[in-house]
């Protein structure tokens, strides 16, 4: 009995906050707008009894995922968001595995303080984190100041409100989700294991590409699913430091949401995103199941 | 016999383990290389010094190792047989001092670039990889065919009766498999050198007995010279051609096993390896290669055949090894030394038995007596008074 309720609290709450407003959003989205609160129509009466629920059912439709797949703005929007959240997963990686490799690699009594140092931005708020880098790369923002002092450039840098923008973005706010996988997974890994390579001929650079990488494999696809699967449907960094012609999901939800109050189709964008996620979810799930699987054979 | 690590049948009651002996060259009998002056050794430690920062790791060793040796670096944890192991696979660099291997200097030379393989105490099996593959990674870095590669894995993996396990990865394989992983990947590059960082010790005693005999085997037909790090005196005694006995990062004794074991040239050295029993005494007189000593401020009076440089009134230790020691319930007749005792503890050891004895001046000794001593004579009990006997060459009189 106490098994079963100590089972039930995590269901109940994935039910509640997950399924439950799911449902909601799925139903929405076979619905179509109407000037009203809420907008959007069929709403279940159930005062007429069978005959209402029969009509309710029959006023849905798929008509707005007809619109999302027959309209190049949101199949392009789908294609943008996946190009850039790959890319920025892609930058993100290269950054992120040096750091977690120096700081595997550093003295034992100094990680605690590295992996503080990695998590510390989480300490201020995303949004003005995110704010903060507008002053950074604008025109005449602190970047294109001290790039133009020290005679680097002569004129200012057009930096802000392009892609570029969003790939800093993306890069810096989801960087320790990408180092902190990483550095679990290289952490782990023996030196004894390098010694032997070097003991059997092959040289350090050899040895990371032969030992270092692979093993540190679950890392790597962990922290790259970390990075990817948020990035996809990011919203502010796109907003905020993105250009007019910034095309992402994100984006484009928010403005069906808000500017045209279509909250049927907005819903709609919002199913087929999670229906894109799922495959890496998926993927990451699995990865992680193989990582435990690997762990507990040892 | 499919896997030599798991038919031992448990129904064996002889003590030596079952292994593949029989097929084993016989020990070469005159292998001393060391006494040969003629002879150059394959590894030498040249006045080689190791500190870590103020620790003193290697304190100015100078060792000659020979080709086709097994020899054995003995000694506690941090006396520094481990570093001296680690200097030669070059993962630790002498603080001065030379290491030459084959007459070339390789003090400077990289790990990957040096004539030795290294078996490492976790055996440090590539996870990711097969066991062919991990047997097959140093032949690789060697830039070898694949073709030839597969034929060296084979030969290494039927050496070491692998050839079952080839596709599987380490963490599906028992601990003893594991260690004959370690081990063919060691040996699969045909090294002149062999490094063993205790290679058994992970093992449990039955199977590290077999894997002793496995190593020793596997060494005599390579023809590889070995050099093992290890703790277990047992171990060092059975496999090894010669021993070098460490203590704080020092050389104590180097010697074969039999001189090591009859002959130590310090109560260090008698302690370590084996039982033995120490008498504190005085040399009184020395005469016809042999001295008088005074034991337990004139208890007793012992012959032993005299050390170089001893004189008389010096303080020496009379090491005696427990099996050396005759018990007996009746005072034995003039000659041979002898002291008066009670029988305190009897352990039963099967073909043996150990008695502990104490002697008037409280201090113990221990005895080893055959059980297959004839039933006539009445079984020595608890409480007993005994007499222990030994002849003057029975045992070695130790200045320090």
């Amino acid at each position: 009995m106490r098994r079963w309720l100590l089972i039930s609290v995590p269901y109940l709450w994935l039910f509640f906050f997950f399924l439950v407003p799911f449902f909601i959003v799925f139903k929405i989205s076979l619905s179509d707008t109407e000037i009203a609160i809420p907008p959007y129509t069929p709403l279940l009466d159930l005062s007429e009894g069978w005959a209402g629920i029969k009509d309710f059912f029959s006023q849905l439709d798929f008509e707005n995922y007809r619109i999302i797949f027959s309209d190049a703005l949101y199949v392009n929007a789908y294609g943008s968001s996946l190009r850039i959240a790959f890319i920025s997963t892609l930058i993100t990686l290269a950054v992120g595995f040096p750091i977690a490799y120096g700081m595997a690699r550093a003295p034992k009594a100094w990680q605690p303080m590295l992996l503080m140092l990695v998590i510390l931005p989480f300490w201020t708020s995303f949004l003005i984190r995110v704010y903060a880098w507008i002053g950074i790369l604008k025109q005449e923002g602190l970047l294109n100041h001290f790039l133009m002092n020290l005679g680097l450039i002569s004129a200012p840098l057009h930096i802000l409100h392009t892609d570029t923008a969003v790939y800093i973005g993306i890069v810096y706010s989801y960087l320790p989700f990408m180092i902190l996988p990483l550095y679990a997974s290289l952490e782990k890994i023996n030196p004894a294991l390098l010694e032997a390579a070097a003991d059997l001929g092959s040289p350090p650079w050899k040895s990371f590409w032969q030992i270092t990488f692979p093993l540190s494999m679950p890392g790597v696809l962990a922290g790259s699913f970390l990075v990817f699967i948020p990035a996809v449907g990011e919203f502010v960094i796109p907003d905020l430091l993105g250009g007019s012609d910034t095309l992402m999901i994100g984006k484009t939800l928010w403005t069906e949401f808000f500017s045209n109050r279509d909250w049927p189709v907005s819903s709609a964008v919002a199913v087929v995103l999670l229906l894109v996620l799922v495959v890496p979810i998926v993927l990451f799930q699995r990865n992680q199941e193989q990582q435990r699987e690997r762990e507990a054979g040892r | 016999m499919s896997d030599p690590l798991t038919a031992a049948a448990p129904t064996a009651s002889s003590s030596e383990p079952h292994v593949r002996r029989a097929r084993t060259p016989a020990p070469q009998s005159g292998f001393a290389p060391w006494k040969d002056p003629a002879k150059a050794p394959i590894v030498r430690f040249e006045n080689v010094v190791k500190r870590f920062g103020d620790f003193v790791a290697v304190k100015d060793c100078t060792l000659d190792i020979y080709e086709r040796e097994f020899f054995a670096l003995l000694g506690p944890s941090g006396c520094g047989k481990t570093t001296l192991l680690r200097m030669l696979a070059g993962f630790e660099k002498p603080t001065s001092g030379r290491i030459l291997v084959a007459g070339q200097d390789i003090t400077d030379l990289q790990p990957y670039d040096r004539p030795v393989n290294m078996m490492f105490q976790s055996y440090a099996l590539f996870p990711h990889m097969t066991v062919e593959q991990n047997i097959g990674f140093g032949l690789k870095q060697e830039g070898m065919p694949k073709d030839q590669i597969a034929v060296r894995v084979e030969e290494a993996m039927t050496m070491l009766e692998l050839n079952r396990f080839e596709k599987r990865k380490p963490h599906q394989l028992s601990g003893g498999q594991q260690q004959r992983v370690a081990l063919a990947r060691a040996i699969a590059k045909k090294p002149r050198i062999v490094l063993l960082d205790e290679p058994l010790g992970a093992l449990d005693k039955r199977l590290r007995q077999q894997a002793q005999f496995e190593l020793m085997y596997i060494q005599e037909t390579t023809g590889t010279t070995f050099i093992i790090v290890t703790h277990d005196q047992e171990e060092a005694m059975t496999v090894s051609s010669r021993i070098a006995v460490m203590d704080h990062g020092e050389f104590v004794q180097v010697a074969t096993p039999g001189d090591i074991y009859e002959a130590p040239n310090s109560r260090y050295v008698a302690n370590f390896i084996g039982d033995v029993n120490l008498f504190e005494g005085k040399v009184l007189s020395q005469a016809g290669g042999f001295v008088e000593i005074e034991w337990g401020g004139g208890r007793a009076r012992f012959k032993a055949a005299a050390p170089a440089g001893v004189s008389p009134g010096q303080l020496v230790w009379l090491s005696l090894r427990p099996e050396k020691i005759r018990i007996t319930l009746d005072q034995p007749a003039d000659g041979n030394n002898a002291v008066e005792g009670k029988v305190v503890d009897i352990g039963y050891l099967g073909s043996i038995s150990q008695y502990n004895v104490e002697l008037s001046n409280g201090e113990m000794v221990k005895a080893l007596r055959a059980n297959s001593a004839s039933t006539v004579e009445r079984p020595i009990s608890w409480e007993d008074r005994v007499w222990l006997e030994w002849p003057a060459d029975a045992g070695v009189v130790l200045t320090r």
